[in-house]
């Protein structure tokens, strides 16, 4: 029989979710939202944290070898520089964008009024200077002078507030969530009730004030780190309680930044092209093509030099040694901002006593499972805070290292213990689990056998199934499950609603009202010094009380030709945000 | 064009008059035919290593080690280990009961609803030809992939054990695809009831059902051979595509297809041949085996070969 | 004739309609939804539902089906929820793409499949017969995959002869001429692994219906009278051995625009194929929904379109 197109819908599945494998099959990206103003932190490149490898280094920076195996189609490439990506949507307005790969092309063409840095602190790009009160409810940004749009316009502190109301517009879909923000007025305009936002404060054109009913930790970013359209393109089709006009530019952007958009052939590149107006002076590579690649034909491209760089090349053993060999490539392997675990559903009642969750992350052979999966590039994780944040913390942390007896006496202790079959038993009922799997995961393929043996010698049965990644969300959503496997990305920023009781994001069922206090206390707290030693207290809780077994972090890699020069990456800053500084080697 | 059509005298009433059954000729010619009964011995064999040799095996399931991942063949392991330390050969030959059930059963649901809706649609023409065409239509257009998304989350409300969920899934294959097949058969009945014998099927009064399944049906066998064939091979590869649907089989339970799959990146392609030749040889040598048996299935019943 | 094509027509509206209810039903009944896609970590609940709200997904089920045939009647498929923007302008920046490697690999792959085919009945059980035969079986028995990486290996990689993916030169600017040839050089591996796939179910039935035909009398008959054996064979027997062909040939239409989702993504070929898959993964109903329906308008005519040349080749062929 003719093999027929939905054949082949279906069988391509792997490389599709491949892709996006641990988020979860989906290409969402998280805007940067952290603390500002502040510099205290760890630096992100410096391999302070090495997992179980002996010999190579399984983080930081690994350096061409060899630069004269670089194959000549990228080295006769004089003045441009071809990124290899996953394909971008053609949303190209920092509004609408929603995944990552959109994202990298909004951050070459806007900006805002301050920008990521490294560490994942902010630092202030076209603000000259912000001003925030004594009582935190209002802000001054004074913009730079002589900022100008790639097509000579100046930019003033309107276009700020022109870009607020498209925020705050009724018909807004995009993935912010402006009303959160708390801006005096917003609520009106976006009801249609006012034609102005009341809280703002035009003072010239250089200085804008923002007024606010009220605010958290991360209202500096919520407000900074918006990217600046410019009126007089965009405002052209803009009426208030429509934004269908804006949305047809989505494909012409008009921004300030490093650069603008040529061409866009979809699926296939985004050519980009220096702006001679840059506030910061003319990037140096003139031309930047962002190129769609695969999973598969990543490393052949960049080996034949039909690139210059991959993003998101998974980190396999094989993969760097493959990288290595090459000779002319740069690795960068960094922390990835996320984290696998698995979910118990806390309504059920054999998950509510905490001896079990303990006995159950004790009975697992964590560290076995990440290794298999990601060799020396992954590691177990104990706290659900990205290793190189600014609040995580090791202290008083247990590591639960895998012992059997240990989880055994836990059981025994909780009323589970092993009947004449050898399973436990409490109350007359058998511990048996029914897990759910995202499908098509590779930590699930290494994770299944192993959990099935662990729980086996402990007296558990596990009946795992596999499903569809919005499937297992749908059970999530929903509350129809016992356990499931999935792995998330972590905002900047560690306030978030996973473990609050009845949090938007906690689908566990999950309430401890000592977590629910301090998460309080960190959202409304400035100074990080303060929130530091709050959030250390909570992590240390969560550790204790266990309401999902951690499973890892994993490493992101990032392969660039050896002849550039001048990237500034890490796991909060994206390398589109240095694009500008970035040289090519002659 | 019509004058060679004209010619066309295919099949003659002799069937319906000699006295041994066809069918018994068939067998008789078919146990002569030493290609088709090569393939069934192959055929056979393959069900035996798979559902008997595991229990040989010093290796289960659930058994991995990471010290020895992604060795090439050795004495412990005759095919090698994957990347969780595992022996290739149980994998493969546990893989096999899957692949092998979901190719036959798969098909066989094809071929018997393809053919016999194909048939009737043909026959009857009119009114019963529309709807059933019609029908077939609807199928086709159906996006399969959602479908079996929502198959997956259904099984699982439903608490269906995962481990069987296997056996419907071969169901579902089945009927998805017997539509191109339907059409197939139905063109060539319409062009098949034209012809003479038919009218002298007519002339001595035959019932329909005689006249499709003994007289029609016959003369399509050779297309439903292609098609059985080909669909063997693709409902082992479809399998493999459903796992990532969370819909074929649950890891650590591997199938054919999803061993080749697991290998798909030029590393593992290049390095690791021991990953992906054995289910590939695997997958290649049930086709060739049940196209040998279609082949000589075909011969014995073609009422005109002589032998 | 024609009265028979204006019924069929006219069927397809009942037709249409049933799809077009049971897929929207299918979307309805699939878990999860364009939200819960996303899995945006910093996403509250308020604004879900919000946004859930803007997109009309809080409406009953009912009378979204409504809404949106009102819409599909007009023309209006809708605004893709990834792309923001209407589906028939995602669908006409991908579809060609997809429809230039189709094109050219269905050509390939009847022309091939006929001569291998006949060659394959003529000699049947020859050295050629069989290597053809073991050929077309190793074909399928690789998932296309693995086509795709043998063929860079070789091609891309060892030899350096053509590029490895893509349909273009990064950043080209060339136009006419120099172009179609660039986007032929890209497109030679893509076509070869389709054309690999298809050759094969195709030649093994041109294989058999030869083998059929070439049995009968009348083709005896032909031969009896001298006739030249090229004549016998591709004027004779193969017209009558294409009952078959017509029925393969009809799939080919919604094939030739629907993509072949694992080539274009192995060979970054922008077809629709991965986009379709993406909209399903993401529940961008709009785009999912409108997508098939243009399907199943292509595989009704495909069908219709068949069974029309049946009559044209077969008169005796009474199609009422």
């Amino acid at each position: 029989m003719r093999k027929k197109w939905w054949g082949f819908i279906i069988l391509t599945l792997s490389f599709a979710l491949m892709l996006g494998a641990c988020s979860g099959g989906n290409n969402s990206a998280m805007p940067p939202t952290t603390n500002s103003g502040e510099n205290a932190n760890t630096p992100t490149e410096s391999g302070e944290t090495s997992p179980e490898s002996d010999t190579e280094a399984t983080e930081g920076f690994i350096e061409a070898a060899d630069m004269s195996l670089n194959p000549l189609a990228a080295a006769n490439r004089t003045d441009t520089v071809i990124i290899g990506t996953t394909d971008p949507k053609g949303v190209f307005n920092p509004l609408f964008m929603e995944t990552s790969y959109d994202y990298y092309i909004n951050y070459a063409i806007f900006d805002s009024f301050i920008e990521v840095q490294a560490d994942g602190t902010y630092t202030n790009s076209l603000a000259e200077k912000v001003d925030i009160s004594e009582d935190g409810l209002k802000y001054t940004y004074h913009l730079k002078p002589g900022v100008t749009f790639s097509d000579g316009t100046p930019m003033t502190v309107k276009d700020y507030y022109f870009t607020l109301k498209l925020y705050m517009d009724a018909s807004y879909d995009g993935q912010s969530d402006p009303l959160s923000w708390h801006i005096v007025g917003a609520n009106e305009y976006n009801e249609g009730k006012s034609s102005e936002i009341s809280g703002v404060k035009i003072i010239d054109d250089h200085t804008v004030e923002i007024s606010l009913t009220e605010y958290t930790a991360l209202t500096p970013v919520e407000l900074g780190n918006m990217y600046v359209l410019p009126e007089h393109y965009y405002g052209k089709e803009y009426k208030q309680g429509n934004l269908d006009g804006v949305k047809k530019l989505n494909n012409k952007p008009l921004g300030s930044g490093q650069y603008k958009l040529v061409s866009y052939s979809p699926g296939q590149e985004v050519v980009l092209e220096s702006n001679e107006s840059y506030f910061r002076g003319t990037p140096n590579v003139k031309n930047v093509i962002f190129r769609t690649t695969s999973e598969t034909t990543s490393m052949p491209m960049l080996q034949q030099g039909e690139t210059d760089m991959q993003d998101g090349m998974s980190v396999t053993e094989d993969n760097v040694e493959a990288l290595k060999a090459m000779g002319f490539v740069d690795i960068s392997l960094l922390p990835n901002n996320g984290y696998g675990y698995i979910a118990f559903n806390h309504k059920l009642p054999k998950f509510s006593d905490v001896k079990v969750r303990q006995a159950l992350v004790y009975g697992l052979n964590r560290k076995e499972i990440v290794q298999g999966v990601y060799g020396p590039y992954g590691n177990v994780i104990n706290i659900p805070q990205s290793n190189v944040s600014w609040a995580y913390t090791d202290e008083n942390i247990e590591p639960y290292e895998f012992d059997l007896e240990k989880a055994g006496q836990l059981l025994d202790e909780a009323g589970w213990t092993l009947n004449s079959k050898g399973l436990r038993e409490k109350d007359g009922e058998v511990f048996k689990i029914n897990f759910s799997a995202t499908a098509d995961n590779p930590v699930v393929d290494a994770l299944l056998p192993i959990m099935t043996q662990n729980y086996k010698e402990l007296g558990i049965e596990i009946v795992a199934e596999t499903l569809d990644f919005n499937a297992v969300m749908d059970k999530s959503n929903t509350g129809e499950y016992e356990m499931y496997f999935a792995a998330w990305g972590l905002t900047p920023d560690p306030d978030n609603t996973v473990y609050i009781t009845n949090g938007s994001q906690n689908d566990y069922g999950y309430s401890n009202p000592k977590v629910d206090e301090l998460m309080d206390k960190g959202k409304k707290t400035l100074d990080i010094e303060e929130r530091k030693a709050i959030y250390k207290e909570m992590y240390q809780e969560l550790n204790k009380d266990v309401p999902v077994i951690l499973m890892y972090q994993r490493k992101n890699m990032v392969a660039v030709n050896g002849r550039l020069d001048g990237f500034d990456i890490s796991p909060y800053k994206d390398f589109p945000f240095s694009l500008y500084q970035v040289k090519i080697a002659q | 064009m019509a004058t060679e059509v004209t010619t066309m005298t295919r099949q003659t009433v002799s069937s319906a008059t000699v006295s041994e059954s066809p069918w018994r000729i068939a067998i008789r010619r078919f146990s002569r035919n030493k290609l088709a009964l090569g393939g069934l011995i192959i055929l056979i064999i393959m069900f035996l290593i798979c559902f008997i040799g595991p229990f040989f095996s010093p290796y289960n399931l659930y058994d991995y080690s990471l010290v020895s991942k992604n060795k090439p063949p050795s004495a412990a392991h005759w095919l090698g280990t994957d990347k969780l330390g595992r022996d290739i050969l149980l994998r493969v030959m546990l893989a096999g009961r899957i692949s092998l059930l979901v190719g036959v059963v798969a098909t066989a649901i094809t071929v018997i609803i393809g053919g016999t809706l194909g048939a009737i649609a043909g026959f009857y023409r009119k009114q019963v030809d529309s709807v059933i065409m019609r029908i077939t239509d609807i199928f086709m257009s159906l996006p399969s992939l959602p479908i079996l998304i929502i198959l997956g989350a259904v099984m699982s409300d439903l608490k269906v054990p995962p481990p069987t969920r296997i056996y419907y899934l071969m169901f579902i294959i089945g009927l998805l695809s017997w539509t191109s097949l339907a059409r197939l058969v139905r063109g060539q009945i319409l062009t098949l009831r034209e012809q003479e014998f038919m009218l002298a099927t007519e002339a001595l009064g035959l019932k329909d059902r005689r006249k499709i399944f003994r007289h029609l049906l016959p003369n399509t066998v050779p297309i439903i051979i292609v098609a059985a064939t080909l669909s063997v091979a693709s409902a082992i590869l479809y399998e493999s595509s459903l796992s990532f649907l969370g819909l074929g089989v649950i890891p650590p339970t591997p199938s054919w297809g999803n061993l080749i799959a697991d290998a798909n990146n030029l590393i593992d392609f290049r390095k690791r041949p021991w990953l992906w030749i054995p289910p590939g040889v695997c997958i290649l040598v049930t086709t060739v085996a049940i196209n040998l048996i279609g082949d000589g299935l075909r011969d014995a019943l073609d009422p005109k070969m002589k032998r | 004739m024609r009265t028979y094509i204006i019924r069929r027509l006219l069927q397809m509206i009942p037709t249409l309609i049933g799809i077009s209810i049971i897929v929207y039903a299918i979307s309805a009944m699939i878990p999860g939804d364009y939200i819960t896609a996303l899995n945006n970590p910093n996403m509250t609940d308020e604004r879900a539902e919000q946004l859930r709200a803007i997109y009309g997904l809080d409406q009953p089920q009912y009378l979204r089906y409504f809404t949106w045939a009102k819409s599909m009647l007009t023309g209006d498929m809708g605004d893709s929820f990834q792309h923001k923007k209407p589906v028939m302008e995602v669908v006409n920046e991908y579809i060609w793409n997809s429809f230039i490697i189709a094109f050219a690999s269905l050509i390939l792959s009847w022309i091939i499949a006929i001569f291998a085919g006949v060659f394959s009945a003529k000699f049947q059980y020859s050295l050629f017969d069989k290597l053809i035969t073991l050929f077309v079986f190793i074909c399928m028995s690789l998932p296309s995959f693995f086509l795709g990486l043998l063929l860079i290996r070789i091609f891309a990689l060892s030899f350096g002869w053509l590029p490895v993916g893509g349909m273009t030169t990064a950043g080209t600017k060339a136009v006419g001429w120099e172009y179609i040839m660039d986007v032929l050089k890209h497109g030679v591996l893509p076509i070869t692994v389709l054309t690999m796939l298809s050759t094969g179910s195709l030649t093994r039935y041109f294989r058999t219906s030869m083998l059929e035909v070439i049995r009968q009398d009348y083709i005896r008959t032909a031969r009896a009278k001298g006739l030249k054996e090229r004549t016998v064979i591709f004027k004779h027997a193969l017209r009558n051995a294409m009952i078959p062909a017509i029925t393969l040939l009809g799939f080919e239409l919604p094939a030739l625009f629907g993509g072949a989702i694992i080539t274009e993504k192995i060979f970054v070929w922008p077809g629709i194929g991965h986009v379709y898959l993406n909209a399903i993964n993401m529940r961008d109903y709009p785009f999912m929904l409108g997508f098939t329906i243009l399907l199943a308008v292509l595989t009704l005519i495909g069908n219709l379109l068949a069974d029309v040349l049946y009559g044209l080749a077969d008169p005796r062929i009474r199609l009422k």
